[in-house]
């Protein structure tokens, strides 16, 4: 039995799939996007002047770090199948429960981003226990709570922003290090260790277990109701990170801060290569799709295109990428009709 | 009569169909056999014009076929019912079966139910339902989902019919009936083509057999000259082994696994068993006859209402899979393995690893040893003798018998004491199908592991189990214990189990 063990484990380094990096690489769903996020980039550099100079480049990066913050609230909950609609409002009643603990109260920045983050837990949690529990559909529960959310948000804070904030708590989001914005960092930070968590960890691999195939998963012995809310309270975790950090990079706690996350965050995860199957997602892909989209937003305006047809190409861009395998098998198709007749 | 001349269909890396010629008869039945992956589904789905690109041609009563769909094939005279139950839940009866002509029945834009009901009642009493046509299919049995299906391809009234594997999902007098309007049907002279596993029914409706492997035709004939080792022989290319396995010693004094009384409403009926070690015990009954139901209360899927569950002589409450294979060391291998057993969309090594990720994780890292997965993973497929390019290759892209294959290994993996596997040899071939046998009886036989089989396949049962619990209607009807095993007493066994089953 051993001696046939090693015999397959022969076989698989001959098959090679494990052995050439570039063959794999060169397969793989994420370098459909990051190729064309590539090809934006040298376009813009070489058709503006303005684009790689180094305050665009600061802009350009901290934007990136926190349309990919957006995104990974959604980006999680796609993953082991579901959906979060309320990700703007999650990240708004985190702006405001920071917003209120440092102008209304009065108490230190750790403590108001204690209760910021643990606002985004436990609304991440509610979300998923009342999924999992009430065995009911992501769509219905989430943009039922989304109301619920921003329903506090203005009720908290009568529709006024806070804008009394120390100046010691914005430094997070406005200072740089090493030559880019610290949110980068943070970002960069994250991403790997999202890779990590998915690629390498048990609990990455039942996330993903989960979200391809959830019967399945279950009757292996994977606790998926588990699985599905410790991913609705990532979600929420990455939803108030970014209200708190938007807090500190605005010097405001505004009450409005998330209305248009929604689209953003399905927007980037999808054209980041998050699967809306579920199953599957990728740090490389999310990091790309956020180049992809900041680079539009920047790029119209270097341009001097007309900004107000910005959603327009973002629309175009995200059916185009969700219906790439698609047009791929129709290409296919034709190639093999043309061939026959 | 239907003509296919010198078809040969190729996917990437592979030849699915190689020069394949076969002619199909009207006033004839005539079944198509061959294994799992033979190219069986292939040439259905090239006649039935799902897939439009192969070489060579297809004919239909002198006229070259080019057909780009199953609509353009049901327009040329050519239907199918399908193997897998394709029934809309919410439509009624009489919709589903015309669902394909509904514009028959508009009138003034608006549908014309009256109509549409009568016609459809016809076929509905055509294959023996019992059933208003204006009830909707959601609540109904599989059988009659499955009756259904056979109905609306009757209700294309095409010349060709085609038939993959229609009695899955019946029981024998259901698929009696069925036979004796096929019959009909041919003496009408209509052209049926017929595909299944089951030789018997072969041997009982068919006048033709032809045989496909590995994706060549091997051969046609009459079924007068053919016998069942005949066709076998011809299907897998050599003799199947001796049927008999031999004696089964399990340690009678060790009660692995015991149940008392245990009640769900409509799913289990105060049901008591013991499950001793090294045990095969089989649960025989049709689908829905309530084996699956009471495998799902032991593995916690489903909560009984009442009764007591012992693990070793512990009493023990189990509420989910998760628990029954960590605490309790209980496997499930379920029959529906597309939407229960497999993540089809991952690779095979992931599948199969699935179940003990917890026991080859880093302490402090939490990351997945590649190496230990390895050396439990790639043993197994070796073992199993899956066919595969990879560990990493999709599991979507295998046969069915080799999906079955890895959905079985993933249990062999986490090295279960108590392994339920409920219809283990479900639309797989004859050779894989031998070769799970085997392992289900190495498993009782010189591992010790107590096993529960599910299945409403009698020979697969007899062959495997020595003692055999029958199930109709969520009640328990008998059980037959002290069973040799040995071929020769396998009808009188088989008329006791009918006996218990009226």
């Amino acid at each position: 039995m051993k001696n046939a063990g090693e015999a397959a484990l022969e076989k698989v380094e001959l098959s090679g799939k494990r052995s050439t990096p570039i063959k794999s690489m060169l397969g793989r769903r994420e370098t459909g996007i990051v190729v064309p996020a590539l090809l934006l980039f040298v376009f813009f550099s070489l058709f503006s002047d303005s684009f790689l100079t180094q305050y665009n480049m600061f802009n350009i990066s901290r934007n990136l770090s926190f349309y990919i913050f957006i995104a990974l609230g959604q980006a999680v909950v796609i993953a082991i199948g579901g959906m979060n609609l309320s990700v703007g409002a999650i990240g708004g009643l985190s702006t405001i429960a920071v917003g209120h603990i440092l102008v209304n109260m009065g108490l230190p920045g750790s403590v108001a981003i204690t209760v910021g983050l643990l606002t985004g837990i436990t609304a991440g949690f509610l979300n998923g226990i009342i999924i999992t529990k009430l065995k009911l559909n992501p769509f219905i529960v989430t943009l039922s709570t989304s109301f619920l959310f921003t329903g506090l948000v203005y009720g908290i804070s009568k529709g006024y922003p806070y804008t009394d904030i120390p100046k010691s708590f914005t430094y997070v989001g406005r200072k740089s290090f090493l030559g880019f914005p610290i949110v980068f960092w943070m970002l960069i930070i994250i991403l790997f260790a999202l890779y990590y968590l998915y690629r390498h960890t048990v609990l990455g691999r039942r996330l993903l277990a989960t979200g391809g195939n959830e019967n399945a998963a279950r009757l292996s012995g994977i606790n998926t109701d588990r699985m599905i809310i410790l991913a609705n309270v990532l979600s929420g975790f990455f939803a108030s990170m970014t209200g708190v950090l938007y807090v500190s990079r605005m010097g405001s706690a505004q009450p409005a801060t998330g209305q248009n996350w929604m689209v953003t965050s399905f927007a980037v995860a999808i054209i980041g290569g998050t699967s809306l199957d579920g199953g599957i997602i990728s740090s490389i892909g999310l990091f790309a799709g956020g180049v992809i989209m900041v680079l539009i937003k920047n790029g119209l305006i270097l341009m001097e295109a007309n900004v107000y047809f910005e959603q327009a190409f973002l629309g175009m861009i995200i059916l185009f990428t969700v219906s790439l395998d698609s047009i791929k098998d129709l290409l296919k198709v034709l190639k093999n009709r043309n061939s026959e007749d | 009569m239907l003509i296919l001349k010198n078809i040969t269909k190729t996917f990437p890396g592979t030849k699915a169909l190689d020069d394949v010629c076969l002619s199909f008869q009207n006033g004839e039945i005539h079944a198509l056999l061959g294994e799992n992956g033979a190219g069986k589904s292939t040439l259905i789905n090239i006649i039935c014009g799902i897939y439009p690109n192969y070489e060579g041609t297809v004919i239909l009563d002198d006229k070259v076929l080019k057909l780009r769909s199953y609509q353009d094939a049901l327009e040329t005279g050519i239907s199918i019912v399908n193997q897998e139950i394709q029934t809309i839940p919410d439509s009624t009866v009489a919709e589903n079966i015309m669902l394909d002509k509904l514009e028959r029945f508009q009138k003034w834009g608006r549908l014309n139910w009256k109509e549409l009901n009568n016609k459809a009642l016809e076929y509905i009493k055509m294959v023996h339902l019992d059933l208003e046509p204006g009830v909707k299919v959601g609540p109904l049995s599989t059988a009659q989902k499955q009756l259904i299906q056979i109905a609306k391809a009757l209700a294309s009234e095409t010349p060709v019919l085609l038939l993959d594997e229609p009695t899955s999902a019946l029981t024998e007098h259901e698929t009696a009936t069925l036979f004796t309007l096929l019959r009909e049907l041919r003496e009408k002279g209509k052209n049926l083509i017929f595909v299944s596993h089951k030789l018997d029914e072969i041997f009982a409706l068919c006048d033709k057999v032809s045989v496909i492997r590995d994706g060549r035709w091997i051969g046609t004939d009459k079924i007068q000259n053919l016998d069942r080792e005949g066709i076998i022989k011809m299907m897998i290319g050599r003799e199947t082994s001796d049927e008999y396995l031999g004696v089964l010693e399990p340690d009678r004094d060790t009660v692995v696994l015991e149940v008392k009384d245990l009640f769900l409403k409509n799913k289990v009926n105060h049901t008591s068993f013991q499950l001793k070690k090294g045990e095969i015990l089989g649960f025989y009954g049709l689908v829905g006859s309530g084996r699956t139901e009471l495998a799902k209360v032991l593995i916690g899927e489903d909560r009984y209402q009442s009764g007591e569950v012992f693990v070793n002589g512990e009493k023990v409450i189990i509420r989910s899979m998760s628990e029954a294979l960590k605490k309790y060391g209980i496997g499930y291998v379920s029959e529906n393995r597309k939407e229960e057993g497999l993540i089809l969309d991952f690779s095979v090594e992931t599948n199969i690893g699935l179940t003990i990720w917890d026991k080859i994780r880093g302490k402090i890292s939490r990351k997945i040893s590649r190496t230990k997965e390895d050396k439990i993973v790639l043993p197994l497929i070796d073992r199993l003798k899956i066919k595969i390019a990879s560990p990493q290759q999709e599991v979507s892209s295998l046969s069915g018998g080799n999906q079955q294959k890895v959905s079985i290994g993933k249990w062999l993996a986490a090295d279960c004491d108590i392994l339920i596997v409920d219809e283990p040899t479900i639309g797989v071939d004859i050779g894989a199908k031998e070769y799970i046998h085997d392992l289900i009886w190495d498993l009782a036989k010189n591992k010790g592991k107590s096993i529960i089989l599910i299945s409403s396949d009698l020979p697969e049962m007899l062959k495997l189990s020595r003692r055999i619990m029958v199930f109709q209607n969520q009640n328990i009807m008998g059980t037959l214990d002290d069973l040799t095993g040995e071929p020769k007493n396998n009808d009188e066994v088989s008329l006791k189990i009918g006996g218990l089953m009226i």
